[in-house]
């Protein structure tokens, strides 16, 4: 890249370097590097710096001039419940993360390795967690299990059997383990794929039997897999919103999340001790992140592949009537019954059992509710308006990144790549406070509190990472030929990008940015902390309502989020194969 | 030592009418290392597969030692673990996260009874002393090269003393001088040992070299099996003529059959064939000849010399490629001691080596020409 730099300024070699280095500071791929590196170095460190600022401040957004200080982090630390709030935390956080990764890579081990007739459940396995936000996962469960009326409790007690009580920190895990289950069975997708079926092969023609196989080949080989998945179920567990608040908080089961919103709830708002807590919980999300990257690359190192690799399917025999019986179980429990229950809920005046009888009443008032109340058609409006900014913006941001990393060999790229991806290590609810902290304390010009903008500004920080995974697969499978000749042909750069890069991307860039607003809709851990009235988007609408018992008409609200986003998934997944997009 | 009896496979998942693996019949003499020789998806890494157990078969019997260890029929299937087998794979399958010592010690380790472990340990330092890596033994075997990586499968292989070893394509992942060493290593070893091996490959000049007998395959079917010499000069089937390089043939009718072998009218010309087989005077029959075997010159040294023209020549260092117009054919023709090129459009005569010229019955021809068999060298020898 950087000859053919040499080849638009005809500099003679003998020239000196210096000069050249000016000229070519002043191209446009270098001022795009400029502009791009600035841009994402805002959007991702000036929240986390804030709320640093506000931990170490003695007052933030107060009169007072305020001192520098480790008050804050005194106070918060010797707090009594403090030690329980970690615990509890970590309780939650880890048990999630280890019945995810079991069950995730249980199921992706079926599919992948095994001839377990499942692949069509595992496509649509795959699409759950785009297709269910968290937010109307948690209701849907919170309404199936709540411990009086829920309807499997209600089967549980005619069958004289115990009921199960969500409001509990079993009840917790196992609602959070429904949405991220699928999360878990992608990575796990990836692991088993990459590693060759011969390396087992070769254990069961040494004489090892399938079982001993399985344990000191299969899971040993896979295991920093399965441990990197372990510590990123973790991360996101201990950094969303919706199941600490809904089913935690009646449980009186505190973490980290649900302490750090009612901190915020409180007049005045102790904004020390929530930046505290959100350093606190910072900091854990990096360290998981860092250690499951380490791990990733010993086993990047670990996979030989030769010519002869291949992912054979080992033939289960009659147990894989069991491994169907599996995902039909799976299916049934993790998607079929919360959006049955949600669509049940929509249809009624007012929450009825499921029976014959209810069928008399059903209804589609609670549609009409949702555009005759003025709240919550704004809210609609309000999220799609957020949710298609965001990803318009991230898309043409994350196409710039992608180029200059991927394409380029411009010294600070990696910088610029770092920084893109920076906003993974941030839990959303600490991008929330962040982004809150920084544009009520900013000395801007312009106030973007209490307008959409400050959404915008949060959603499209925290969607940049998945935007670039779409789009540096996707640029760096344009070879760099068709750039140069484009060059060779007379373009100036900003020609070739727009003329070349930008039609050979476009399934990327269409998929990146559906993906983008997929990501942005139903975002709640963030939006949370920066909406006024006004400004709510459906996701936030849903916890209000939700909190105030509207149930029939939250699960409508519910029912248009998940078609909306049903079509839009379908839509990234129509794209993606079509075009053959390897995403993650 | 190994016997299938009508082995089939069929293709996993959809209903293709065509086998993986078709009616194999097959014997394995014991100490012989035997080659599964043919094209990509002729079935030869099925069947090895069906030996070991890593794949089930549909129908036949697979024996190993006079133990019957896969039988559908009467639902007989011995798990590849229980087989007493070793193999080697064409990616190695070297398990990265051991170390060399241990990725052989670990068919001593599962085994039962269970050896001790500094029993297991010698016996895997002598294994690896047979392929030359016992100053590697502590090694992270990702560490190693290719080269080293398949002498650890070997040694893998090896460790646990097998009836049968078999090895699938284990030298396709290596370079080219590598692969002449290692081929001619594992020969070593293989005789040494006196193991009844099971050799895998695509690749003529390795099958030639190693083999105590060939098989070739296509399609699912054993075309033929013999001596590699025997199976180099005079193969019985179009198929394994073509595969083996024998890239000239021409159409004819037998003429004759006398003591010097049968005389063979093609078109306007006429051979005498030695080789003619069980030819009878009036049959259909293809004459294959080896680029080789014709002697080349400008000049007409004798009456059965047929006269031609270049039509054009490639150069090798060591020979010349020419491809000889004779009327509507075309021949290839390989020169050694041809000092001066000839060039497009000269007039040369060409006298086939009676010796070498393979007769093959026209009524085979047919019988083996079905449509699912047509490899890329029949693709070629059908445009001519």
């Amino acid at each position: 890249m950087t000859l053919l730099a040499d080849k638009q300024v005809p500099a003679p070699a003998a020239r000196s370097r210096q000069r050249r280095s000016w000229r070519e500071l002043l191209q446009p791929r270098y001022i795009t590097l400029a502009v791009a590196a600035l841009v994402v170095a805002y959007l991702a460190l000036v929240p986390i710096g804030t709320m640093l600022y506000a931990s170490l401040r003695s007052e933030f957004l107060g009169t007072t001039p305020g001192t520098w200080t480790f008050q804050h982090y005194a106070d918060t630390f010797s707090a009594p419940g403090f030690g329980q709030l970690v615990l509890n935390s970590f309780l939650y956080a880890g048990a999630t993360a280890v019945v995810c990764t079991v069950f995730g890579f249980g199921l992706a081990w079926l599919v992948v390795r095994t001839n377990t007739p499942a692949k069509g459940f595992a496509r649509i396995a795959a699409l759950v967690p785009l297709i269910v936000p968290g937010i109307l996962n948690t209701v849907a469960w919170s309404l199936l299990l709540s411990p009086q009326r829920g309807p499997v409790n209600v089967l549980l007690r005619q069958g004289h059997l115990p009921i199960f009580n969500v409001y509990s920190l079993v009840g917790m895990v196992f609602v959070q383990s429904m949405h991220v289950i699928p999360v878990a069975y992608l990575m796990g997708t990836a692991a088993f794929t990459s590693m060759d079926s011969s390396l087992e092969e070769a254990a069961l023609a040494s004489g090892s039997s399938p079982v001993r196989t399985f344990r000191s080949i299969t899971l040993r080989m896979a295991r920093p897999a399965i441990l990197s998945a372990i510590l990123l179920m973790f991360i996101q567990t201990i950094s969303t919103f919706e199941v600490p608040q809904l089913i935690g908080v009646p449980a009186h089961h505190y973490v980290f999340v649900s302490r750090i919103y009612s901190a915020l709830q409180n007049f005045p708002p102790d904004y020390g001790t929530v930046g505290v807590l959100g350093v606190f919980v910072l900091v854990v999300a990096c360290a998981g992140l860092l250690l499951a990257q380490r791990l990733g690359r010993a086993s990047a190192v670990q996979t030989i592949t030769g010519k002869g690799f291949r992912a054979q399917p080992q033939d289960l025999g009659r147990w894989r009537w069991a491994g169907l019986a599996a995902f039909l179980l799976f299916f049934l429990v993790a998607v079929a019954l919360p959006i049955a229950m949600l669509i049940w809920s929509s249809l009624l005046p007012g929450y009825e059992q499921p029976s014959l009888s209810a069928l008399r009443h059903l209804t589609f008032s609670n549609f009409e509710e949702i555009v005759r109340r003025p709240g919550l058609a704004q809210s609609v409006k309000n999220s799609l308006i957020t949710a298609f900014a965001s990803g318009f913006i991230v898309t043409v941001l994350t196409a710039f990144i992608a180029y200059i990393t991927v394409k380029t060999k411009i010294r600070g790229r990696g910088l610029l790549d770092g920084l893109a991806t920076v906003p993974i290590a941030v839990p959303s609810v600490v991008m929330g406070v962040g982004v809150l902290y920084w544009y009520l304390a900013a000395p801007l010009p312009v106030h973007l509190y209490g307008s959409l903008s400050i959404l915008i500004v949060a959603f499209v920080t925290i969607t940049l990472p998945y935007g670039m995974r779409y789009l540096a697969p996707g640029m760096s499978q344009i070879k760099d030929e068709l750039e140069e000749a484009a060059t060779a042909s007379g373009a100036s750069w900003l020609q070739a990008f727009w003329r070349v890069f930008i039609p050979l991307l476009m399934p990327s860039l269409l998929a990146a940015f559906l993906y983008t607003v997929i990501v942005s809709f139903r975002e709640i851990s963030a939006a949370i902390f920066l909406y006024t009235s006004g400004t709510e988007v459906v996701s936030v609408q849903v916890y209000d309502l939700y909190s105030n018992g509207s149930y029939p008409v939250v699960a409508a609200l519910g029912v248009v989020m998940v078609v909306f986003l049903s079509v839009l998934a379908g839509a990234v997944r129509l794209i993606s194969r079509r075009f053959g997009i390897k995403s993650g | 030592m190994i016997k299938l009896t009508g082995l089939t496979k069929r293709y996993p998942g959809r209903s293709v009418t065509a086998n993986a693996v078709d009616g194999i019949d097959l014997e394995i003499p014991e100490g012989k290392l035997v080659t599964l020789l043919g094209p990509s998806g002729c079935g030869k890494t099925t069947t090895l597969r069906l030996i070991a157990g890593l794949e089930r078969a549909d129908r036949g019997v697979i024996e190993i030692g006079g133990q019957v260890v896969s039988d559908p029929e009467h639902r007989i299937f011995v798990g590849t673990h229980r087989r007493p087998i070793g193999i080697v794979f064409q990616s190695y399958a070297i398990w990265p996260h051991m170390t060399v010592i241990d990725n052989v010690m670990f068919p001593l380790r599962v085994n039962r009874p269970r050896p001790k472990k500094s029993a297991a340990r010698e016996t895997a330092m002598q294994a690896l002393d047979l392929v030359g890596l016992a100053d590697f033994a502590e090694r992270p075997a990702p560490a190693q090269s290719g080269g080293q990586q398949q002498r650890v499968a070997l040694a893998r292989a090896l460790v646990r003393e097998p009836k049968v070893l078999l090895l699938d394509e284990p030298l396709s992942n290596l370079d080219k001088g590598l692969r002449g060493r290692m081929r001619d290593e594992i020969r070593a070893v293989q005789q040494r040992l006196g193991i009844t091996t099971v050799f895998v490959t695509h690749d003529q000049d390795e099958a030639l070299a190693v083999s105590d007998e060939v098989v070739v395959m296509n399609g699912g079917h054993v075309i033929e099996q013999g001596l590699p010499q025997a199976i180099y000069t005079y193969p019985q089937d179009m198929f394994t003529a073509r595969f083996l390089g024998v890239s000239n043939s021409l159409d004819g009718v037998v003429d004759s059959v006398g003591p010097d072998g049968a005389t063979v009218t093609l078109g306007s010309r006429s051979m005498v064939c030695r080789q003619s087989g069980t030819a009878q005077p009036g049959e259909r029959v293809s004459v294959f000849m080896r680029p080789e075997s014709f002697r080349l010159s400008r000049r007409q040294h004798s009456e059965d010399a047929w006269p031609g023209t270049i039509e054009f020549s490639i150069y090798h260092g060591d020979c010349w490629d020419y491809h000889v117009r004779l009327d509507d054919d075309l021949l290839k023709v390989r020169v050694y001691q041809e000092k001066v090129g000839l060039a497009h459009g000269d007039s040369i005569f060409l006298e086939p080596d009676p010796d070498s010229a393979i007769v093959i019955s026209g009524d085979k021809q047919e019988a083996e020409q079905t449509p699912e068999e047509a490899s890329p060298a029949d693709a070629v020898a059908r445009t001519r």
